[in-house]
């Protein structure tokens, strides 16, 4: 049995009326209601898709999933209207290419992921090595001034921080991925990713609404006594925290992070308890050694503290939580259709009793996010109705302000008018 | 030992072998297709003996499990299925939620 004792400092204190003012520290976002535009504009989204989506780095998963040469991962990028094949060459390096033979334009690949030695169009035979070059087509004398060395797979670049691997569609980006990351990484160095990612669940569901609706969905606590009534209300509030208020947040230019508050007097149903015996759960586990996480996590370093989030713009994030961590993608296909796919990653489980505390912990989870996923599809329902303009947003939801922002700096869509 | 290597102290549990489920899919169609009233009886069945079941599957490794400890194992995993529909909805699936059947888990 875990020793439950509060082990940081600030427990049972009463949250700080003045720091959780969050638009008094970034008065450049203003107070004004947001608008809906964005949303439900087909205008916006395809320029979202040329201004943002093509023109940043994007997570497309961990590199565990790709340990050896051939292993490969297929990533449906429909906002951009392509599908790229990220695969470890034979020389242990990534590489990323649109899935698209220079031929006639079939796709190469066709699952998901996989492992081969080469990738061989399954429509005419032609075929391409590990690092995109055209290695051989058939009946090849039949062509006229085949330049083979220029016809092969077009590139993406690719690279890897902290085992996350992402890509950008421009081959050549003027940004690095470190220069892109730098100002939210350092809250995340040091965080156990390798050892935490073992064990890997993933979800995936299409949702007819705008990517942000969704992803705006999980950037606040406000909704979250009352969306989370049944299942994760008593964990994550209190008497002294009633609304989810953040214990800490911070606003960058492009990304964001916030901590949540955990109640330290919440306790377990019985399954619960028994599977908190074996191993942590997203559902805020006490037992926290906060020496050992990273000075970036929960970085007030207080002890009712439960998970926190990291926002890498444009469409991904990072709930680092203390033994299990969790992501979410929301991958545009329109301007109200999205694919949402959260993974949650856990430690190798030793044994049965960790296996079913890690089966317990994704299904509480998963029943978790089930309670956010109807929401989404009424608010797109409605949100072109033209009723409403506008949405007011309050200190608590200024992630969603500063999201609305970022985007806007990137599309400038309202620049001028 | 009882039939089929089931330990005897477990022998109670042999009426549930329809939640031995391998994968998170069929766990939750089980869940989903269930009347309320037999996901309770297989509830208090399990929890009754979940440390023991734990800790006699711990001896075993787990991605060798003999048949009937893996059996076990996958009731454990289907407890956990169930557990919020008993502890926290007291219904199959909470009104108002997503659909479960279109969040389609990638693993097993």
């Amino acid at each position: 049995m875990k020793d439950r004792q509060p082990t940081g400092t600030g427990e049972h204190a009463a949250p700080d009326r003045s720091a959780d003012r969050w638009n008094d520290k970034y008065p450049h976002l203003g107070t004004d209601p947001i608008p809906i535009e964005p949303y439900i504009s087909r205008e916006y989204f395809a320029l979202e898709r040329e201004r943002i989506f093509r023109k940043v780095w994007l997570n497309v998963g961990r590199i565990e999933r790709i340990p050896n040469p051939g292993d490969y991962i297929v990533v449906a990028l429909s906002v951009c209207r392509t599908s790229v094949v990220v695969v470890r060459g034979k020389d242990g390096q990534l590489h990323a290419f649109h899935n698209m033979c220079s031929h006639r334009g079939n796709k190469i690949v066709w699952d998901q992921s996989g492992s081969c030695q080469n990738f061989t169009c399954k429509f005419h035979g032609w075929s391409y090595g590990l690092n995109g070059d055209l290695r051989f087509v058939p009946d090849e004398a039949r062509f006229c001034d085949l330049k083979k060395d220029k016809l092969g797979l077009t590139p993406v670049a690719v690279d890897t921080w902290a085992g996350f691997i992402f890509i950008h569609l421009d081959p050549h980006p003027t940004e690095t991925l470190r220069a892109y990351l730098a100002e939210v990484v350092p809250g995340l160095e040091g965080y156990p990713f390798p050892e935490l990612s073992a064990t890997r669940f993933c979800w995936r569901t299409e949702i007819k609404a705008n990517w942000k609706i969704a992803q705006d969905a999980f950037q606040e606590g406000y909704h979250l006594p009352v969306r989370h009534k049944a299942s994760a209300a008593d964990a994550f509030t209190s008497g002294t925290n009633p609304h989810c208020h953040f214990l800490s947040l911070d606003l960058y230019e492009r990304h964001r992070r916030t901590s949540s508050y955990g109640n330290l007097s919440y306790q377990p149903t019985l399954v619960a308890g028994k599977a908190y015996q074996f191993g942590s759960s997203v559902v805020v586990d006490h037992d926290i050694a906060l020496d050992n996480l990273p000075a970036g996590v929960n970085p007030t370093r207080r002890s009712d503290w439960s998970i926190d989030t990291f926002w890498l713009f444009p469409n991904f994030s990072i709930f680092p939580s203390n033994g299990t961590y969790l992501t979410h993608h929301f991958w545009p296909i329109t301007e109200d259709r999205t694919i949402w796919e959260t993974h949650t990653y856990f430690p190798k489980a030793a044994d049965a009793g960790q296996k079913f505390s890690q089966e317990y912990s994704k299904v509480l989870l998963r029943d978790i996010l089930m309670e956010d996923g109807t929401t989404l599809e009424h608010i797109q329902d409605v949100l072109a109705s033209g009723a409403k303009t506008h949405m007011p947003l309050q200190h608590q939801e200024i992630c969603v302000r500063h999201a609305y922002r970022v985007v806007e700096d990137y599309v400038g869509f309202y620049a001028g008018r | 030992m009882a039939e089929g290597g089931w330990p005897a102290t477990f022998s109670t549990l042999q009426p549930f072998l329809d939640w031995a489920l391998a994968t998170e899919a069929e766990r939750t169609q089980k869940r989903q297709t269930s009347e309320m009233a037999d996901i309770q009886a297989f509830y208090t069945a399990m929890l009754s003996h979940l440390e023991d079941i734990l800790v006699y599957l711990n001896q075993f490794p787990l991605e060798r499990m003999p048949p009937h400890a893996q059996q076990l194992m996958d009731m454990t995993l289907s407890l956990a299925e169930i557990a919020p529909a008993v502890e926290l909805f007291g219904q199959p699936r909470e009104d108002d939620t997503f659909d479960p059947f279109r969040f389609v888990p990638q693993h097993q």
